[in-house]
């Protein structure tokens, strides 16, 4: 027990650490530290489940921008609710989406993350990375923009699937049918459902 | 299968090609996006009319991009629901506890020797749609792969293409290319046990069927009909349960893998 308190200290002060040594990084170097960070939880056999999801939360809050990503999943829908049910909004939605992503990386635990590339076009820039599995290279590229000194993630695009685009087609489709409010009460049963079905 | 038969289709899949001509690429992006919109139009959200909030946090405007959403066309839905239920249903009852045991009674490499196999007689697919695309080199690294993997690889069970010479696999397709040539993609319609397609990648589905290899190595009904399941089979034990996770992520999985489809064409497409 002890051991398990003293691990986690020691990476969250890592973890604080390399948050401070971040001026002036690459979209790349900022995308890595967390995918590293992720990868080092995923693979540290001495945390029990509750206790990795948790601080994988913490390393996922810092880099995803949950606000960007929630206000372009509503696209034209975001301008017309209030400041409550944006918040609302977000913090459903940011409980989704940290929990689709890591049930994604989840899958390739022990498979190496490569970095091909990245593009830089003014304040936006593309990272690809590359998750080298025994069955396949399965490209998974985040969509940054710099934000003060960092660089901060506002969609995930895997196979060339992007993980906004396809929530706003689909979330569209519901309040088209079922309003702001049934979106909502659709969202948080289904993090209902996540959360009484451990995976 | 004999090379009379592939000059054949190459002939046959040239032919539109003089009627129609070719399009440029960014014609066939306006036509892809003027499939008729299922809901209302989106726009990006402009600065001046975002008077609600006059953050600085909101101003994310500059992210909007042109290719961001993709409207899928879809009349058909409740039809297309239909069937989409029972690909759950054949999945979860059928097909995945098989898949599951041959999983568990396979090694991986047995798996991936015989995903190989059946992707490497597939290699014609995508040597004569790449080269229907004006890909050349593309195409000619397929024929290489076809001649490396099928000698050394002992009849394609394995890829020494990829892992010793770095030549992989391009996905293409009768669906792209007929895409290529400025054929937008029709209604969404989802195929019994295959599951997401279109009009225009169901017609691709006889072009794909015409070039393969599979139907000349198992060339009864028989054989073909076991192979094929077999292929999936062996496939699905391979996958990390993807489909799993996207019943478990979203709130309405059909219209997710719908979108992402439409998305996941268009990016082939592209590239």
């Amino acid at each position: 027990m002890l051991k398990q308190i003293l691990l986690t200290f020691i990476t969250g002060c890592a973890l604080a650490f390399t948050a401070m040594s971040h001026a002036g990084s690459t979209p790349t170097d900022d995308v890595r530290t967390s995918v590293d960070a992720i990868l080092e939880i995923l693979q540290n056999e001495q945390l029990d489940k509750e206790v990795k999801r948790e601080q994988m939360s913490t390393v996922i809050n810092k880099r995803f921008d949950f606000r960007a990503m929630s206000q372009r999943t509503l696209a034209t829908n975001w301008k017309k609710t209030t400041d409550e049910e944006k918040q609302q909004f977000v913090t459903l939605f940011s409980q989704l989406i940290e929990n689709s992503y890591v049930g994604k990386i989840e899958a390739y635990t022990d498979e190496k993350v490569e970095y091909p590339g990245e593009k830089v076009k003014g304040r936006k820039a593309v990272v690809e990375t590359l998750i080298i599995t025994s069955s396949a290279d399965v490209p998974v590229n985040y969509k940054v923009y710099q934000k003060g000194d960092q660089w901060l993630v506002y969609d995930v695009v895997i196979e060339g699937v992007s993980l906004i685009s396809n929530y706003r087609s689909s979330y569209q489709e519901i309040m088209k049918k079922e309003g702001f409010d049934g979106l909502l009460t659709k969202m948080q049963a289904k993090i209902d459902e996540l959360a009484s079905t451990p995976s | 299968m004999s090379m009379k038969k592939l000059l054949l289709a190459f002939l046959i899949c040239t032919l539109p090609l003089t009627v129609l001509g070719t399009e440029s690429r960014r014609g066939f992006i306006e036509d892809y996006e003027a499939q008729p919109a299922t809901g209302e139009e989106v726009e990006p959200p402009v600065l001046e009319e975002m008077e609600t909030e006059g953050t600085d946090e909101d101003d994310l405007s500059f992210l909007d991009e042109e290719d961001d959403v993709i409207e899928v066309y879809d009349p058909l839905e409740t039809f297309n629901r239909g069937i989409f239920w029972f690909n759950d249903k054949a999945y979860f009852y059928v097909m995945k506890p098989v898949a599951k045991g041959w999983r568990w009674l396979a090694p991986e490499p047995l798996q991936l020797g015989i995903r190989n196999f059946f992707s490497n007689l597939r290699a014609p697919i995508r040597f004569v749609n790449a080269a229907l695309q004006g890909k050349f080199r593309d195409s000619g690294y397929e024929l290489t792969r076809f001649g490396v993997n099928t000698t050394l690889g002992i009849g394609g069970l394995f890829d020494p293409a990829k892992v010793h010479f770095g030549i992989d696999r391009k996905i293409e397709d009768t669906g792209q290319t007929l895409a290529r040539y400025g054929v937008g993609p029709g209604p969404y319609l989802v195929l019994p046990f295959l599951g997401p397609s279109n009009f225009r990648d169901g017609i691709g589905l006889l072009g794909d069927f015409y070039f393969s290899l599979v139907p000349a190595v198992f060339d009864s009904p028989t054989s073909y009909w076991i192979a094929v399941s077999a292929d999936i089979i062996n496939f699905l034990s391979i996958d990390k349960d993807t489909y799993e996770g996207i019943k478990k992520d979203s709130l309405d999985p059909y219209l997710f893998l719908r979108d992402a489809y439409g998305q996941y064409r268009l990016n082939l497409i592209l590239h």
